[in-house]
């Protein structure tokens, strides 16, 4: 069999590396600056969206596969998109007959963990 | 007889279709162990998938408060709490051991054996510092914070018990893969030297290479789902 | 630089077994993995068929002395291993393990599949999955009762059977055959898009492997839903966690669980179910669409339609679980959406039944025993397709469900043809397999009373359910609800499903007496064109081919073409240069 391998610069290699990690450092400044809302979620997406396609086209080399692998791979996760919309919609729903039917609490405020209110309250003094 | 020179200018439609009809073998060039890693990583896909698809609707449907994750994985350092300073360091070292993994690859369709086997090594130890890391963070969790897979130890109520059920389940199940990648990895290392793929083309470590990077790939989505979100 | 491209096996040496034991044990051969599990699947099937007849006594003779052994937990537990065993270690590992090993490599001209090894270890850790799963007979409560599906929360609270260890050894056992089948199924995949011989395009494929080959893709996608499901129920169970367990009282007192969501799993559960709907029917469809064509001397009607048809039904099978679940409280517009994909899905499968029927017309239908069972496949399969589409609307699902009208319908779609599809399919290739011909005086009896008796069972289960006989009832009693007709019809049927239980018997007494003293079977007993009827020995050797593997010129259809000498031509013989 004709294999003629995944030869490519190792230059491209470092560059995604490095990339990685600046995607990395951004998504993480989101949590470090307290970034809150769609805002948040929505850089939280797209630096992880990101990070997966430079993983799966570079590293796992996928860029360069003919597109008849390529199309073979990424076509039947679409299922699990429709898994994934369609348990939205149904969580939703879920959460609403509880909270209609069951009186709970619609937005219940968390609990802080205890080794954290400890440096909140030494931040306080 | 099918004649495999691949024309550069073709379409992808065309390229496609003309691969998925011609006879033998229908990813071009690929062998079998790559194509078989291919779909049994797609199969994991569904696996993983389903997990945090699980989350997600155990994190809508609950009506009790869901813990702050940046809260709870905080690491207090000099009595400053940092957030999630050790999975910033675990995310770092993952990556590192991608990237170690796709010099190895490279390195192996350059049939360097020796630098195949210590960049394949190091990816490892990589890996198990991870896990080594993962377990200091469950044990952190457990031990201090008090989260159990079933709820919460006494006077550590911090809500919807399914946070930590569906942290240990997500996480353990991914620290398992780390594990088997690298035992996989010491194996297809030691291989390598000993050299019992002389006669291929070393394709071997670039489909042990496929299986790291999806672990990676998956680190991704739960960093970004569970200590973000 | 123009390579040319050769059959990846051609360069390999094959590594022959040189014990007694490698050859026959621990084989890597793809022929002898297919029959092991062929005959696994066989013996669990007979557990599952024997547990039914206590079932069907049970229906009908509630009052009678000898079956005063079996009380409400046995009945439970006999159902939820009838019907786990049935689907998936009978119906899944037959088709798939035992055809798909013997068919793909043989009908893409392969040597063996891509791994033999891990071939090898599918079936092994197949076994280990079965033994578990007998093993639940043995355990402290016996095995769970919670019906096939295994809803929570009643599976894991306490008053079900095997509540505690039966649903262990259940979902452990479940969680090891997805492993097996993954190591198989990637197997299956492999070879048949990177091994293929010479010549052989998707499009020249048998319709067998094409059925095998989606439904192999449909299993590496679905199981994981229920390898997911299994792990967070084990850890419901074991741990304690509350993923599928909301807050409940059960036996007076509340348990641990709290603010877990039910309709999870059973989503989960049927995004894996209904694909094993077709994981199972796909390759009877394939092996269906063969023996009829070879069978009627004719080419299979609409070769192409029906290539795509198998491909669209396994891509909308992704997208129709949860109208299993319309009464289950679900988001009230899901319906809507779950109807319609159901409904839609119905057009590429009557399109299959079509073409069948189509490929029959003005034929020269040889009336063998395969093609008896594919006929009756056809009959049996429109009848649990139309019911099919009943209960795939809403309206009609809601009065129905949980009704005799449902059991006789996923009998007849999943259970029956499915079945006659593995008789047929082991009547064919049966002597390319041994070398002998099974008997056919045997077989025509076994198919009468197979066939007949299985009508005779499942067609009046539909007037069962319309008068509202509950399905998973231990027994109904005498009641104004229920009115005698239903208790005369339960009686007939328990008489016809003895009766069939019973003719089984002469089948395996075919299978076994035909290997030593069969008729010798000739290389091609059917004039079928399929590759596996090319090898040069019957039966086919370790490596099936000579040096060179076959090269295939052809479709594996050209029965009775104008102007040819011969009524069938094989797939290896070229095409004649247009004069
Ligand atoms: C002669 C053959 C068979 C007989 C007599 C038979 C009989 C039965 C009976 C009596 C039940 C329980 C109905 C109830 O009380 O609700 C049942 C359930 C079931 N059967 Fe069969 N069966 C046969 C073959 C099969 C086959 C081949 C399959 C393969 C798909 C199958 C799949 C099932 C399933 C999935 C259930 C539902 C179990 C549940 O409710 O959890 N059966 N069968
Ligand atoms: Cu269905």
């Amino acid at each position: 069999m004709a294999t003629e391998g995944q030869q490519h610069p190792i230059k491209i290699y470092f560059l995604i590396w490095l990339l990685l990690f600046v995607l990395s450092f951004f998504s993480y400044l989101v949590d470090f600056y307290h970034l809150e809302g769609n805002l948040r979620w929505f850089l939280i997406v797209v630096f992880m969206l990101l990070k997966a396609g430079f993983i799966v086209a570079i590293f796992m080399h996928m860029k360069w596969e003919r597109f008849a692998l390529i199309f073979g791979i990424l076509t039947p996760p679409l299922a699990l998109v429709v898994l994934m919309f369609l348990m939205a919609i149904e969580s939703d729903y879920a959460w609403s007959t509880r909270v209609v039917y069951m009186g709970e609490d619609p937005a219940p405020k968390p609990e802080s963990p205890s080794h954290y209110k400890k440096s909140e309250e030494e931040k306080g003094h | 007889m099918t004649d495999t020179t691949l024309s550069t200018q073709e379409s992808i439609f065309t390229s496609t279709a003309r691969d998925w009809s011609s006879d033998m073998t229908t990813f071009k060039g690929v062998p079998w162990g790559k194509a078989m890693m291919w779909i049994f990583l797609l199969s994991d896909t569904f696996i993983f998938t389903c997990f945090l698809v699980g989350y997600m609707v155990m994190r809508m449907t609950v009506t009790e408060a869901w813990p702050v994750a940046s809260e709870v994985f905080a690491l207090t350092v000099w009595g400053v709490s940092v957030p999630l300073l050790l999975i910033a360091i675990m995310t770092f070292i993952l990556i590192t051991s991608s990237g170690t993994m796709a010099m190895a690859v490279n390195m192996g369709y350059q049939r360097r054996k020796w630098a195949v086997f210590w960049l394949m090594l190091a990816t490892a130890l990589l890996g198990a510092s991870f896990v080594g890391m993962q377990c200091y963070e469950w044990s952190k969790l457990i031990i201090d914070e008090g989260i159990r897979p079933w709820g919460y130890a006494p006077d550590h109520d911090l809500g919807a018990p399914q946070f930590g059920s569906i942290f240990f389940m997500v996480t353990g199940f991914h620290g398992l893969h780390v594990s088997v990648g690298v035992i996989y990895l010491i194996t297809v290392a030691i291989r390598v030297v000993r050299g019992k793929y002389d006669h291929t083309n070393f394709e071997i470590v670039e489909i042990t290479g496929l299986y790291w990077h999806f672990v990676d790939l998956v680190w991704v989505f739960i960093f970004a789902f569970f200590y973000l979100w | 630089m123009a390579t040319v491209e050769v059959p990846y096996q051609e360069t390999v040496p094959l590594h022959h077994p040189k014990t007694w034991i490698g050859k026959y044990i621990f084989s890597q051969d793809h022929k002898i993995i297919a029959v092991q599990y062929g005959i696994t699947a066989m013996a669990v099937g007979l557990v599952a068929l024997i547990l039914s007849e206590f079932m069907r006594l049970q229906i009908a003779f509630p009052e009678a002395g000898f079956m005063a052994f079996f009380t409400a937990d046995h009945y439970y537990q006999a159902i939820t291993m009838h019907g786990m065993i049935m689907v998936i270690y009978l119906l899944t590992a037959f088709l798939l393990g035992a055809f798909g090993n013997f068919c793909v490599p043989l009908m893409c001209g392969a040597r063996d599949m891509v791994f033999p090894f891990v071939n090898m270890l599918s079936y092994w850790v197949y076994l280990l999955s079965v033994i578990i799963l007998m093993i639940s007979y043995f355990v402290p409560g016996g095995p769970t009762g919670a019906g096939w599906t295994l809803y929570p929360p009643q599976t894991i609270t306490q008053g079900t059977p095997g509540v505690d260890w039966g649903i262990a050894t259940m979902l452990i056992s479940l969680a090891v055959f997805i492993v097996a089948f993954t190591m198989g199924g990637l197997n299956y995949i492999t070879t048949i898009l990177q091994a293929r011989t010479r010549g052989l395009t998707l499009m020249r494929m048998p319709l067998t492997v094409w059925g095998i080959f989606i439904a192999t893709f449909l299993g590496l996608i679905a199981f994981p839903a229920l390898f997911v499901s299994a792990v967070m129920m084990l850890l419901d169970k074991f741990l304690k966690t509350s993923f599928f367990m909301p807050a409940i009282v059960s036996l007076g007192s509340k348990l641990e669980y709290s603010g877990g969501q039910p309709l999870l799993f059973q989503h989960l559960f049927w995004f894996f179910g209904h694909p094993e709907v077709y994981i199972v029917a796909l390759p009877a469809f394939g092996v269906i669409s063969d023996l009829i064509s070879v069978h009627a001397r004719k080419n299979i009607f609409g070769y192409r339609m029906m290539v795509w048809a198998i491909v669209a039904i396994g891509a909308l099978s992704l997208i129709v679980w949860a109208h299993h679940m319309y009464v289950a409280g679900m988001h009230p517009s899901f319906g809507f959406f779950f109807a319609t994909t159901t409904l839609i899905i119905a057009v590429p499968t009557a399109l299959k039944v079509y073409n069948w029927i189509l490929t029959l017309w003005r034929a020269n239908i040889r009336i063998t025993v395969p093609m008896l069972f594919a006929l009756a496949f056809v009959l049996t399969f429109i009848v649990g397709g139309i019911t099919g589409l009943f209960l795939g609307n809403v309206i009609i699902d809601i009065p129905l469900s949980d009704t005799y009208f449902v059991v006789a319908h996923f009998h007849m779609v999943m259970g029956v043809s499915p079945i006659l599809a593995i008789f047929g399919g082991i009547y064919h290739w049966y002597p390319k397999l041994t070398g002998r011909m099974l008997n056919d005086t045997i077989g025509r009896i076994h198919f009468y009373f197979t066939f007949i008796g299985t009508y005779a069972i499942y067609f009046p289960m539909h007037y069962l359910g319309f008068i509202g006989v509950p399905r998973r009832y231990y027994e109904t009693g005498i009641s104004e609800f229920y009115p005698v007709a239903a208790h005369n019809l339960n009686k007939f049927i328990t008489i016809a499903a003895l009766i069939v239980g019973v003719s089984q018997i002469l089948f395996i007494f075919n299978l076994v007496h035909s290997y030593f003293k069969g008729k010798k079977a000739p290389a091609n007993p059917w004039g079928a064109n399929s590759l596996e009827w090319c090898t040069p020995e019957t039966p086919p050797r370790h490596g099936n081919w000579e040096d060179r593997l076959p090269t295939v010129h052809r479709w594996a259809y050209d029965f009775g073409v104008p102007g040819e000498e011969k009524d069938h031509i094989p797939q290896t013989v070229p095409r004649r240069k247009a004069s």
